[in-house]
């Protein structure tokens, strides 16, 4: 296969609880009010509302006829318009569409329709079941709606790694740009908070609380839900036309991390969600850092350190540091940066850490001035 | 317009072991002795039951031992992974001394729902988390990896139908890029009533035993299992002494574009997928001695298919081995892997279990009876929900 040169990010789609697009990520991130919304539960012991970060997806009609989405569940839309926005902001003409490759990550798949699907045969016996939910209900739906809409032929592939999704899914990514499988990759992740996703977090997490997520606080659990998608579009860099950065390195694997501890003045993107449990672990990875987190405008979900990836790539573009919202950094051990201070270095990293001592971390890169 | 694929090969990978279970058998050997006697056993499931008023078969794999903390999908990759391990005459302290990645395809071992739970939770009550936390902790390459101690990448394909072949092709991507000395990749899927009921609803399944590529085909039986291989690189083989039983030797993939749950009917994406694994594994239409089809029994996905056989691999013997062993899903493209490599290594291929009317239509016809070959070269195809179509080409050693 052909040599590796480098991968640079071209565009970047993302939608979540902070609205849609580049352009309000960006907002987001420097200091725009960003609260949750709710998520209404049936529980055993009655109704209950949780604070969540629901992701709107009515801008998908900006790009497709309504009667193309009539049948398409609410995991698909949000990779549909992850994608499209990712394909608008880096302006990729349309006769480009058909060499795509697709990688999605998902850490727990089409869970509304898999829900809705044993809705309907618990409710009207075997002979009831849906069929179309039954389709939607697969991990790679989002990825073949995507494939189907913008007519990508190239290789489609969709990951499901839980918490290390991400991640594992763009390793893979860069092994198919540089061994020269395809020139572009739009590589996506996409999480879902159905109604069965809220309950079981609503029985394995602590209560969230009222007020903002502080993931940097590690004596309380603050883990507020989100879902949405994000999306990068990846080209080879002989391809390329330009963009945010480059995607120089994705990796997981057991702790410890080789490298540690992490060089300065770098900045260290940590994915940090809000759980107590987790919040230990990045305080002792990245014990001395200089760290960021910005969950606090996504929530906490599987497709979180891909929303991680987007501000990073933001962060490369504009050269400073956006402010870590939620607070709470006193008792960090590591330096949090205040915002707007510049970069000082030429890469950003994004580290993710999951159960079992596993992690993945992948690298960003200052794009030379041409 | 078709993706354009760089018309370069790669480098061999090794398959130094190879491990199985399904219903043909609880291990690769008992498994290609039950298809080289064309034996089947498919009936209506004994593990679950349903009130649906058609009794469908499927193809159960025999008991085996199932840690009972663990998902069945996770218990039959670890089985198969176990058999594969000891084929390459692996064991912990061997591997603890490589980087080995875990790549696994499935279609249920990663989904976060289960019945039970989800009739208590309809029905008002506080259901039992024990199902939701196995679930959660049971994701298969997860699973292989902590139980050898392994520190290389891991990831679970989740391509529906192909997920096993991609599984397979990704990890010898690893392997030429570096990320790992070695890979365990395959693919695992248990059987439900969950994938029954849906793939009834489908109208998709058979009543009577699969008939791949008859006339008279209805549909497919479903079935369960798992297929894992050893993958080494040369650094492997030399650290450790493995030797290569045969060799992945290409890998294409690509979508159609099409539609979420039909094949395009004019097979541009398998034939996207075949250019591209002939191509990286630098092999011509004359050197393969047989293909290890799809061959689902759908009316559709044969007749696509045979469309595609028909013009890119004309007069090339062809079998679907899913006559023994049912749709696996997530493990087919696994488990029909080490079934080409065997067949390879054996110079045997067995009959196309099911077929015995001609379908003009198609007009292609599989091999009818244990059929000898004589070529060094395979391929194993899978197509999915999604428009997803993967291939690999396997090497004789």
């Amino acid at each position: 296969m052909s040599g590796t040169g480098r991968i640079v990010i071209e565009g970047v789609g993302v939608v979540g609880g902070f609205g849609g697009g580049a352009h309000d990520l960006s907002r987001a991130l420097t200091g725009s009010a960003c609260s949750p919304g709710t998520l209404e539960l049936s529980t055993g012991s009655g109704p209950v509302t949780i604070p969540a970060f629901r992701a709107d997806v009515s801008r998908l009609e900006e790009f497709l006829p309504a009667r193309t989405l009539r049948r398409i569940d609410h995991f698909s839309r949000l990779g549909l318009l992850g994608s499209h926005l990712a394909l608008a902001d880096a302006e990729l003409p349309e006769a480009e569409r058909p060499r795509l490759g697709i990688v999605i990550a998902s850490g727990y798949g089409a869970t509304g329709s898999t829900y809705a699907f044993l809705k309907s045969f618990i409710s009207d016996g075997d002979i009831g079941a849906s069929p179309t939910s039954f389709s939607s209900s697969v991990h790679n739906a989002a990825a073949a709606h995507i494939s189907i809409q913008l007519g990508a032929k190239g290789p489609n592939l969709t990951v499901s790694d839980v918490h290390l999704s991400v991640p594992s899914a763009l390793a893979t990514a860069r092994i198919w740009l540089a061994e020269g499988r395809v020139q572009r990759v739009l590589f996506g992740a996409v999480d879902e908070l159905s109604e069965l996703i809220g309950y079981i977090r609503h029985r394995t997490r602590d209560a969230s609380p009222a007020g903002p997520m502080t993931p940097l606080r590690t004596e309380m659990e603050t883990s507020i839900p989100g879902e949405g998608a994000a999306f990068l579009l990846l080209a080879r860099e002989s391809a390329s036309r330009g963009g945010y950065c480059t995607l120089d390195a994705s990796t997981t694997g057991s702790l410890p991390i080789p490298g540690l501890p992490f060089p300065e003045p770098g900045l260290l993107v940590l994915g940090a969600d809000g759980c107590r449990e987790s919040g230990r672990r990045y305080a002792t990875v990245a014990r001395n850092a200089r760290v960021a987190c910005y969950t606090p405008l996504y929530g906490s979900m599987p497709a979180g350190p891909a929303f991680d990836l987007a501000a990073a790539a933001l962060i490369l573009k504009g050269g400073r540091v956006y402010p870590s919202p939620g607070g709470g950094f006193l008792d960090f051990p590591a330096t949090v940066p205040v915002g707007g201070e510049p970069v000082g270095a030429d890469r950003v990293s994004c580290l993710t850490l999951a159960v079992d001592e596993a992690y993945g971390l992948t690298t960003l890169g200052r794009v030379e001035p041409q | 317009m078709r993706p354009t694929v760089q018309q370069m090969s790669v480098a061999p990978i090794a398959i130094t072991g190879m491990g199985c279970i399904c219903a043909a058998g609880r291990n690769l050997p008992d498994s290609m002795e039950a298809l080289l006697r064309g034996e089947r056993h498919p009936a209506p499931p004994v593990r679950f039951a349903s009130d649906h008023p058609v009794r469908y078969p499927v193809f159960e794999a025999a008991d085996f031992e199932e840690p009972p903390d663990l998902l069945r999908t996770s218990a039959f990759g670890l089985h198969a992974a176990r058999e594969a391990v000891a084929d390459a005459g692996l064991d912990r302290k061997a591997l603890g001394a490589l980087r080995v990645g875990v790549c696994v395809g499935t279609t249920v071992g990663t989904v976060v729902s289960e019945e039970t739970f989800c009739r208590g939770y309809l029905a008002g009550h506080v259901p039992d988390m024990t199902p939701i936390r196995r679930i959660l902790r049971s994701n298969p390459a997860d699973v292989i990896a902590r139980e050898f101690g392994l520190s290389g990448p891991r990831q679970a394909v989740v391509t529906a139908c192909a997920s096993g072949t991609d599984a397979v092709g990704i990890a010898g991507s690893w392997i030429r890029a570096g990320l790992c000395d070695a890979a365990i990749a395959g693919g695992a899927d248990e059987l439900g009533r969950i994938t029954y009921i849906g793939f009834i609803s489908l109208m998709i399944t058979d009543d009577s035993p699969c008939k791949p590529f008859d006339q008279h085909r209805k549909g497919l039986n479903l079935g369960e299992g798992a297929a894992m291989l050893v993958l080494a690189s040369e650094r492997a083989l030399r650290r450790t002494g493995m030797r290569a039983r045969s060799f992945l030797l290409g890998y294409g993939s690509a979508g159609d574009a099409y539609h979420m749950t039909a094949p395009q009917p004019d097979g541009a994406g398998l034939r996207s997928a075949i250019s591209e694994a002939m191509a990286t594994g630098g092999v011509s239409s004359a050197s393969v001695a047989f293909v290890n089809a799809h061959g689902t029994g759908t009316p559709d996905n044969d007749r696509v298919e045979s469309r595609v056989l028909h013009d890119m691999l004309p007069g090339i013997p062809f079998l679907s081995t899913k006559g023994y062993t049912g749709h696996t899903l997530g493990a087919a493209g696994a488990i029909e892997a080490v079934f080409t490599a065997a067949c390879l290594e054996m110079g045997n291929i067995p009959a196309n279990a099911g077929f015995e009317t001609p379908d003009p239509v198609i007009g292609l016809t599989p091999v009818r009876e244990v059929t000898a070959v004589s070529g060094t070269v395979a391929l194993s195809e899978s197509l999915a929900f999604g428009g997803n179509n993967s291939v690999v080409v396997l090497g004789k050693a």
